[in-house]
């Protein structure tokens, strides 16, 4: 049976039964009307239970976090941009000019971080709808599936990028890859910075993933 | 409605409340008295602290746990088949090109770039780790209440996400460059030589990013189960 009264605490009513119904009568009672004392409570009204605060609190940390992790990931992009180097001399046959959009794990670095970018910017209102509503657990959930999937991309770039990096700093004497980072120093130096940066930005992202399941928690 | 001495009925209502209504005879003012008590729930998941009969309007939703919990189990044996076999694809990569000189190496192992070896060790952390969680997925399935070991283990599943889609990332960038090569760096794309390990390599990339996909869903699953009452 469903009604659309909804009390908020618990309240009690006294019927006046008589003699007549304790006669025997193993029938059914009339219908007793519930009392109806209080405006209909959803899923948007007020949250007054236990438990509330700490999940405010988490949400109120979780969007710090995707303000510092924004301002990480802004960093490793512009950083890596601005990469741009030209040596003074050149030969025939060899180049010297480095910039980042000539590597295409920097050009994946830049795009990952960008999406990720994005995306923190776009859950900023995600966030501070849990900070107003702290009892939704379909936007927490959301929030995680995506933070996991943007972590899991922000990795895979600034691993790239690092791979290629080191690379530049130290060469390979098995496959005869020489080390570009004594030619190239201003440009190794930006673009482990950028490196450094999504790292930075992924252990942000490991934080707001824990949190968001600490916070889902349901109480017993 | 038929009312008895303090008996508990329960009212499942459709979307988001729940009453407890009791209610007590008073013989001496022969009156009845009711009291109900607001007990909120969330949408679509009428769960009930007491009574049998309210699993029968709430259908088989007391068992959801238990298949996400089975779900995920299936997932890390998954996790685990892909892990093992992306890291001994690439430790057993080893090619050696019939004719040689003084000065250049004609020999190809994982161990001479620092990448392959950072792959082929996070994945054997990581397949290592997913056997030792493998029992504590089973205590899942068996006690879908447990809560602080299913936070313990998003906790360590997201660690070892972030490990395996490192160690991937930077073992596929390399592969990119050997397959490639590099103008700017004047790098030299080596699978023109190393044919073979070359597509080994490249081969033992796709367990592992098959486990990283898993791991991802793993992690939902695992949030999504502690979200519900069960």
């Amino acid at each position: 049976m469903a009604t659309t009264a909804a009390p908020e605490s618990s309240s009690s009513t006294a019927i006046n039964v008589g003699d007549k119904a304790g006669a025997g009568d193993k029938g059914k009672a009339p219908l007793v009307p519930l009392p109806a004392a209080a405006p209909k409570a959803t899923l948007f009204g007020p949250a007054k239970a236990m438990g509330t605060w700490r999940r405010r609190v988490s949400s109120v940390f979780d969007f710090i976090l995707r303000v510092i992790a924004i301002g990480a990931i802004l960093a490793a992009i512009i950083t890596m941009v601005t990469t741009d180097e030209t040596l003074p001399f050149f030969t025939q046959l060899f180049q010297f000019h480095a910039s980042y959009d000539q590597m295409p794990a920097f050009m994946f670095f830049v795009i990952g971080n960008a999406i990720a970018g994005g995306y923190l910017v776009l859950s900023l209102c995600y966030s501070m709808f849990t900070i107003i509503r702290p009892r939704l657990v379909g936007a927490r959930l959301l929030l995680l599936i995506f933070d996991t999937l943007m972590m899991a991309l922000t990795t895979a770039a600034a691993s790239s990028a690092a791979a290629i990096v080191y690379l530049a700093h130290n060469g390979n004497a098995s496959a005869n890859w020489v080390g570009i980072c004594q030619q190239f120093q201003n440009f190794c130096q930006r673009t482990s910075g950028a490196v450094v940066a999504s790292f930075v930005a992924v252990v942000i992202f490991m934080f707001l993933i824990v949190m968001s399941a600490l916070s889902l928690r349901r109480r017993r | 409605m038929h009312f008895d001495c303090l008996q508990v009925i329960h009212l499942h209502i459709n979307t988001d409340v729940l009453f407890l209504i009791s209610s007590k005879q008073d013989h001496l003012h022969n009156t009845l008295v009711l009291q109900t008590q607001f007990v909120e729930t969330m949408k679509g998941e009428g769960a009930l602290e007491i009574g049998e009969p309210s699993r029968a309007l709430i259908g088989g939703a007391p068992y959801v746990n238990k298949d996400i919990s089975i779900f995920d189990f299936i997932l890390r044996v998954v996790a685990i088949i892909g892990t093992l076999a992306s890291a001994i694809a690439m430790g057993t990569s080893h090619e050696t090109l019939p004719f040689f000189t003084q000065f250049i190496h004609f020999k190809a192992k994982y161990s001479d770039l620092p990448s392959f070896t950072f792959f082929v060790v996070a994945n054997s952390i990581v397949c290592a780790y997913l056997v030792f969680t493998l029992p504590l997925s089973i205590l899942h399935v068996i006690r879908s209440r447990a809560r602080n070991t299913r936070l313990f283990l998003v906790l360590f599943d997201t660690v070892m996400l972030v490990l395996l889609a490192s160690g991937a990332s930077a073992a596929t960038s390399i592969v990119y460059l050997a397959h490639t090569g590099d103008a700017t760096a004047n790098w030299f794309s080596i699978c023109r030589q190393f044919h073979s390990f070359c597509e080994r390599v490249s081969g033992s990339l796709v367990g592992s990013f098959g486990a990283i996909v898993a791991f991802i869903i793993i992690i939902f699953l695992s949030a999504s189960a502690l979200s519900r009452r069960w």
